[in-house]
């Protein structure tokens, strides 16, 4: 501002100056100075105009006008603060939800993983016939690793395991992932403090090193700068703290604490074991398509060299940022769509408002117009007031938004994948500016065109009353925009509707347990200190026993994985079967001790629950097939008649094993397990509510008691609030062990809530959003509606003198509200199939196209715009003609 | 944004511009000087007028054609001094031989040669 003033003064001051020397010059000439002055300052002409056509050769008009523009924008608003208030506070939930939701767009889908040149960061996959498999066995990978051309590094690591971290302070259960040395440098994430695995620590007896993450440095060192080289106990081992990862850093999701894995064959226990994660860079230059089939050549040769495991397997690549978002990408864009839809009503929220006000402004607009206005330039003034307002709008939402926000960064709201934080950064701003701008040019164009759209003689002329009459034009923009406001409104609460649907749906279905009184938690037995698998039985015996004897435990199992959680997965066929390969079947495994049925009231449909003779059995076999797998990493796909053991089979193994037949007392053969079917349980869904139960197969625990992948769960039966029971649980433990820890303690109802936690909170967001657009909606149609009724008083008038009934009146009125939201909903219905099939694969138990949500909406949307439409009706139908008539 | 207003300012201004530059060449001139100067090389025929000069002045200043600097003059009085820039000088030798080759052309249609009537 000071700089237009500076620059115009300076060009009074060069004017006053050739006004100076002109009569200087004068002067010098003889003539008298004042007159000399006077003919000096005739002699240069109209100084404002000078100044005027000089200032337009800057270049700045336009931005000089815009300050202008501004400044009278606000002016004006301030003196409609009712108006001005209303709009900004529509804006601002429109502009603040988008804002909310962009920002967790920004942080999951647009920004890119924080690795050095992310976009050569990639996962390989096995996969097999049918089914992607997500992990890849040992072996496998020392393949690809040796063999490969196309990636400059490779690292192999296990998921995410819990230790006992001891030492100081409480004993703490923690998150770990074994990795291969050069797992920070293949993902380009340099630590934070001290250094990553060095090459060859990935080997026994050099492995006992830990980076950690910043989490787990600021609450277990307290953020100790000199942390390096202090020991950390982790399952009774000490390990050195060698480097501390930056704050952001968190791949896998949840790690705290990242040791070297065993690099080698016997680290990783085999080529049938398919447990583990494979993360590479791609060298300069290779695409993914190349190191695809790069490593498809090799898993080729792999299929030819060990028919056995391989046959059916090969590799998948893909981009590890895709492999990261790919279940959270659609529900995020849905609820973008979603936001947008509420933006859109709230936008022709305030066109509507702006429409009434341009039928109040319009005697303004034409004197400006007189006194030389251009089209262009009344159109740009009215264009800075909507920018303005929703400019406004979006200080106000940001507000709202930033603390959306910071609601979303705790860790424990929201499950969507945290590589980087949810936060209003940079392009979170400039998105909602560019937002804000645009939507106030949307909102803000069609009344500003049309108030330009002015005749002079005709407005100066005219009385109010029939200026509002001659624009059928504005009429038929009002119309239109609740026509959108309806057609935009049924979308969303379409597709609410659907998620509610889906929601109860989830809730009532049968998962085959009873959740009820069923509280879970986790214990992780270290190998360490529990080696011998005879201890480990003895410990679980022991601690099942004290558990039960607690007051208010009816009855405590143990389990490997829980309902709904199960990924664990083997493949078995019928003995006998002529072959192998097709008969094959893949089960869901579990390994149980025999109350767990109960606990989780499965039911049994035939046979008998496991006998302590076979739990002595299946700790035998597990022992002698530990001692096998030692002496010949390669047993073959053949069964050895001394690991045969039993298992109790779910109806849909049963079913896919033998169809329509009594399994009890068959046998079916699992890598090289003889297993003899002892019974047949009921079906419960092993992978989450939305998918099928699969196939199971229940084992005694005692047969896989020392799998470090899964942490052994309890699993209790209480006669009280499940809740009441975990102290007494804990200090059980304790006194068992006071290294130990438990952890994830839930109730089973938890744990079913769990799965459904995405779904809740699509439904409760899209709920809200829809509620937001219908409130707009409702006030938008009832603001149309009062306005049109208030416009068509002396019409109104006039027919009532003419002898029209109320009923006439009230079916006009109401009848113009019909007509609208009639076409609305039928474009409204139109955009709601596309946005429904858009969400169908978040959908369950409902199809897109249910006609019960449809109807139910349309239903609710023409009561509410009929009701919006009934109240100015009503006053319509008391218009007293005589007061109508002399109005004018 | 004003089409006809600039157009009209265009046709004068293709001369001034050029008798602008061309004074400059000759050194360093506030606005007054520049004025006077053509006036009086041009034996008091043409006469600018202040309210295109200063446009004008801006404008080629815009252009990065002449550069400006407040200066003190020798009565300590505060003028701003224009001077013409190496892009000034180029565009001074375009716009001079457009302007030969207009006054050629027409010369020629008003003037024509003996022979071409006969």
């Amino acid at each position: 501002m000071s700089l237009f003033r500076r620059r115009h003064q300076e060009l009074d001051e060069e004017v006053e100056g050739h006004l100076r020397m002109a009569a200087d010059d004068r002067v010098a000439r003889g003539e008298n100075p004042v007159e000399a002055r006077q003919s000096a300052r005739r002699e240069l002409g109209n100084a404002a105009l000078i100044h005027e056509t000089t200032g337009d050769q800057w270049g700045w008009r336009s931005a000089e006008t815009l300050l202008q523009d501004t400044r009278y924008g606000f002016r004006t608003l301030r003196k409609s603060p009712g108006f001005a208030i209303v709009a900004v506070l529509t804006l601002a939930l429109g502009i603040g939800a988008n804002t909310a939701i962009f920002s967790i767009v920004d942080a999951v889908l647009l920004r890119p993983l924080p690795f050095h040149e992310p976009d050569r960061v990639i996962q390989v996959l096995e996969k097999t016939k049918g089914q992607p498999y997500y992990s890849v066995s040992g072996e496998d990978y020392f393949d690809w690793e040796a063999q490969n051309h196309s990636l400059a590094g490779s690292s192999i690591t296990t998921w995410t395991e819990s230790y006992n971290a001891s030492g100081a302070g409480e004993p703490e259960t923690v998150t770990i992932v074994r990795a291969q040395a050069n797992f920070f440098s293949v993902l380009g994430a340099p630590p934070f403090l001290g250094r990553g695995f060095a090459v060859g620590e990935d080997q026994a007896g050099k492995d006992h090193v830990a980076v950690v993450s910043y989490g787990f440095w600021r609450r277990h060192f307290a953020g100790d700068a000199n942390v390096l080289g202090k020991t950390l106990e982790l399952n009774y081992e000490p390990y050195n703290v060698v480097g501390v990862m930056p704050r952001g850093f968190n791949f896998p999701q949840g790690t705290d604490i990242w040791i070297p894995i065993d690099h080698t064959v016997e680290g990783t226990s085999g080529r049938g074991n398919y447990s583990f994660r494979v993360i590479g860079r791609l060298k300069d230059g290779v695409t993914i398509e190349q190191a695809q089939a790069d490593l498809s050549a090799i898993a080729a040769r792999q299929a030819q060299l060990y028919p056995d495991t391989n046959r059916d397997k090969g590799v998948r690549v893909v981009a590890l940022k895709n492999l990261i978002t790919q279940d959270s990408r659609d529900q995020i864009l849905i609820l973008l769509g979603a936001v947008a839809l509420v933006l859109l009503v709230a936008c022709a929220n305030v066109a509507n408002l702006l429409l009434a006000r341009a039928s109040r402004r319009e005697r303004e607009m034409a004197l400006r117009a007189t006194l030389g206005a251009s089209k262009m330039r009344i159109l740009r003034q009215l264009l800075t007031e909507s920018v303005l307002l929703s400019l406004a709008g979006a200080a106000l939402g940001l507000v709202g938004a930033s603390s959306c926000i910071t609601l979303a960064q705790s860790t424990a709201w929201l499950p969507i994948p945290r590589q980087n934080p949810v936060s209003l950064n940079t392009t979170v701003l400039l998105f909602t500016t560019l937002v804000s701008i645009l939507v106030g040019v949307l909102f803000g164009l069609a009344p500003a065109l049309e108030a330009s759209r002015i005749n002079l003689v005709e407005t100066l002329k005219e009385s109010t009353r029939s200026v509002a009459n001659r624009s059928g034009w504005r009429r038929r923009l009002r119309d239109g925009l609740v026509i959108a406001e309806i057609a935009t409104c049924l979308a969303l609460l379409v597709g609410a509707g659907l998620f509610l649907r889906t929601f109860a749906h989830m809730r009532s279905a049968d998962i085959g347990v009873h959740p009820e009184d069923v509280l879970t938690m986790a214990i992780a037995l270290p190998s360490t200190k529990y080696k011998a698998l005879p201890d480990r039985r003895a410990f679980y015996d022991q601690l099942l026993a004290r558990v039960e004897s607690l007051p208010g435990v009816e009855d405590a199992s143990l389990a490997q994985t829980l309902p709904l959680e199960e990924d664990h997965t083997w493949g078995s066929y019928p003995e006998g079967a002529p072959d192998w390969r097709a008969a094959s079947v893949p089960e869901t495994v579990n390994f149980i001790t025999p109350d767990y049925f109960r606990v989780m009231g499965i039911p049994f449909r035939a046979g008998r629950n496991f006998t302590p003779q076979e739990f002595n059995r299946s700790l035998a076999v597990s022992t002698e097939f530990a001692d096998m797998a030692k002496q010949n990493h390669n047993l073959g796909m053949k069964e050895y008649p001394e690991l045969a053991c039993s298992a109790i089979l779910s109806r849909a193994a049963a079913q896919a094993l033998w169809p329509n037949q009594n399994p009890v007392g068959k046998v079916f053969v699992s890598g090289n397990f003889p297993v003899q079917v002892i019974g047949v349980v009921g079906d419960v869904k092993d992978s989450g509510i939305r998918k099928a139960a699969a196939p199971q197969a229940y084992f005694p625990l005692t047969q896989d008691i020392d799998n470090w992948f899964y942490p052994e769960k309890i699993v209790v039966k209480t006669r009280m609030a499940p809740d009441s029971a975990v102290a007494a649980i804990r200090s059980t433990v304790q006194q068992l062990d006071g290294s130990l820890s438990l952890f994830s303690v839930r109730t089973m109802q938890q744990v079913v809530a769990e799965d459904m936690e995405d779904t809740s909170l699509q439904t409760t967001l899209l709920a809200i959003f829809a509620a937001l657009g219908m409130i707009l909606a409702a006030v938008g149609i009832y603001g149309v509606m009062s306005y049109l009724v208030s416009q068509r008083t002396h019409e109104i008038g006039i027919r009532v003198a003419l002898g029209a009934q109320p009923s006439d009146i009230l079916g006009l009125v109401m009848g113009h509200g019909a007509r609208l939201a009639g076409l609305g909903l039928a474009i409204g219905a139109a955009i709601a199939l596309v946005f429904a099939r858009l969400m169908s694969s978040l959908l369950f138990g409902v199809a897109p196209t249910d006609a019960l949500t449809f109807l139910s909406v349309i239903l609710f949307l023409s009561f509410v715009a009929l009701l919006a439409s009934y109240i100015p009706a009503r006053r319509a139908m008391r218009v007293d003609p005589i007061v109508a008539l002399r109005y004018e | 944004m004003k089409p006809r207003y600039q157009n009209r300012i265009e046709l004068l201004q293709g001369t001034l511009d050029l008798l602008i530059l061309q004074t400059l060449q000759w050194g360093p001139q506030h606005g007054y000087g520049i004025s006077q100067a053509i006036r009086s090389r041009s034996g008091e025929t043409l006469q600018v007028d202040t309210g295109s000069l200063y446009p004008a002045l801006h404008r080629l200043e815009r252009q990065k054609w002449i550069k400006a600097a407040w200066k003190t003059s020798d009565n300590k009085q505060r003028v701003r001094v224009y001077q013409l820039t190496p892009a000034g000088k180029k565009q001074l030798a375009q716009e001079k031989s457009r302007w030969e080759q207009l006054s050629d052309a027409i010369a020629g249609i008003i003037s024509p040669r003996e022979g071409s009537e006969a």
